[in-house]
């Protein structure tokens, strides 16, 4: 059996850790159940951003290896991010309805996630328009490279240097996770369902893509 | 090094024949200013206002301009004698230096004329320049790197413009930032932003001249 079939246990796990077993948080109360779906949502996009970038630089150094399967995967990473990124806006955006009053207030965590969309939108406007070019794998893969270097820029300068209502985020200043033991399990549990779901749709779409290409293979062959 | 010379010297010479770049960034800098100050002229803006339309004016003028240097060369059909000519690297120097000439020279001419003519005074002058030429820095490195992958796409529409807009964001939002710290004067300036647009400028340069042969080479 493959690690991310796992994925079978984990999740309905997950959900029930999340809803039935973790107490609520102190002053958030109930709301605060959506942290175990935000912070894993929000990670497995970051996975899958650093996915397509390795594959971009995979495809960059590996000369005319595969680099069309390569090609695809960086594509399906990509996509498989951007959907992630949207769940992570929205929960994201609920949860501040529920405490703020408002799904949007220009926060500089909600920005950053927007423009870190725009960057991989951006992505598929330029591979589209490449569609005649044969180096279409390789300047897509320098823009992936390029955003997987601004990334970090979104992800965890802008919002620690500008002032935000957000709450402390995981990886904070003083490196202490502030949350009670159950709920600390339960989101973990919970960010290792999300990774394995992450690499269950990978997987079946990289068996897609390999699937596409040999059909245009034997179509270009006859 | 004498590669790059050779390219920077045809570029401004060809500039400065046709002169199709800097005549429509600059009339575009100069019609933007003006209809900015003709509607709010009088109305006594408030200095993050200020910020923001520079640097939109900064940004929408450069981007009528930096892209062109790469998409020229594909339309005049020169790309392919300069791939025999020059190593890649060599050209990927010359345009970053042709683009941050061009695009320090349409913010030495924005700035100014806003100033004039929306009657604003920066209280922090050297915050005030110094952002204005690191932000600028920024802007040509990331745009040199996205006009060569526009141009290998036949250089469609607004294909820069939507590549560039998200990837310059967070310059313009420490720029604007910054600006606006320079007109109000009034809190204290962070010079670790500037620091920050000149740390990027050279981290993403260094980037693309690492990645710059697999856009260009064929």
């Amino acid at each position: 059996m493959k690690v991310h079939k796992l994925v079978y246990i984990l999740m309905p796990l997950a959900l029930y850790l999340a809803f039935m077993w973790a107490p609520p948080a102190a002053i958030l109360g109930e709301a605060s159940r959506i942290l175990y779906f935000h912070v894993p949502v929000a990670f497995v996009s970051v996975i899958a951003f650093v996915t397509a970038g390795i594959e971009s630089i995979i495809i960059i150094i590996q000369k005319n290896k595969n680099s069309l399967l390569r090609e695809e995967k960086a594509y399906n990473a990509t996509l498989i991010g951007l959907i992630f990124s949207v769940l992570t806006l929205v929960t994201g955006a609920i949860w501040a309805n529920l405490n703020w009053g408002t799904y949007w207030n220009w926060d500089p965590r909600q920005t950053s996630i927007v423009i870190l969309l725009l960057i991989y939108i951006a992505y598929f406007s330029l591979y589209s328009a490449l569609s005649d070019n044969e180096n279409r794998g390789k300047i897509s893969s320098v823009y992936l490279i390029l955003a997987m270097i601004i990334m970090p820029v979104f992800v965890f300068i802008i919002p620690r240097v500008y002032d935000s209502l957000h709450p402390d985020t995981l990886i904070n200043a003083d490196k202490k996770m502030y949350l009670d033991p159950a709920m600390k399990i339960t989101l973990f549990v919970s960010t290792a369902a999300f990774t394995l779901l992450y690499f269950y749709i990978y997987n079946i779409m990289n068996r897609i893509s390999v699937i596409k290409i040999k059909i245009q293979e034997k179509h270009h062959a006859l | 090094m004498k590669g790059i010379y050779k390219n920077l010297r045809k570029d401004f010479l060809v500039e400065y024949r046709n002169r199709s770049a800097v005549n429509i960034s600059f009339a575009f800098a100069l019609i933007t200013t003006m209809s900015v100050s003709l509607v709010a002229g009088g109305t006594g803006l408030e200095p993050h206002i200020h910020a923001i339309l520079i640097w939109m004016i900064i940004f929408f003028s450069g981007m009528n301009g930096l892209a062109h240097t790469f998409i020229r060369e594909e339309d005049e059909k020169n790309a392919l004698f300069l791939r025999l000519s020059y190593q890649p690297e060599g050209i990927y120097i010359s345009k970053l230096i042709f683009n941050i000439i061009f695009f320090t020279g349409i913010i030495a001419l924005i700035c100014p004329l806003y100033l004039f003519f929306l009657q604003t005074k920066p209280q922090n002058p050297v915050l005030f320049i110094l952002t204005a030429f690191s932000g600028g820095l920024a802007i040509a490195s990331i745009t040199t790197i996205l006009g060569a992958m526009v141009s290998k796409a036949g250089g469609k529409g607004s294909l820069f413009t939507v590549l560039s807009f998200p990837l310059i964001l967070p310059v313009m939002w420490i720029s604007i930032s910054n600006t606006w710290i320079a007109i109000e004067g009034n809190k204290v300036p962070d010079y670790r932003n500037i620091l920050f647009l000149f740390l990027f400028s050279g981290v993403i340069a260094l980037i693309s001249y690492l990645l710059f042969r697999y856009i260009w080479v064929e």
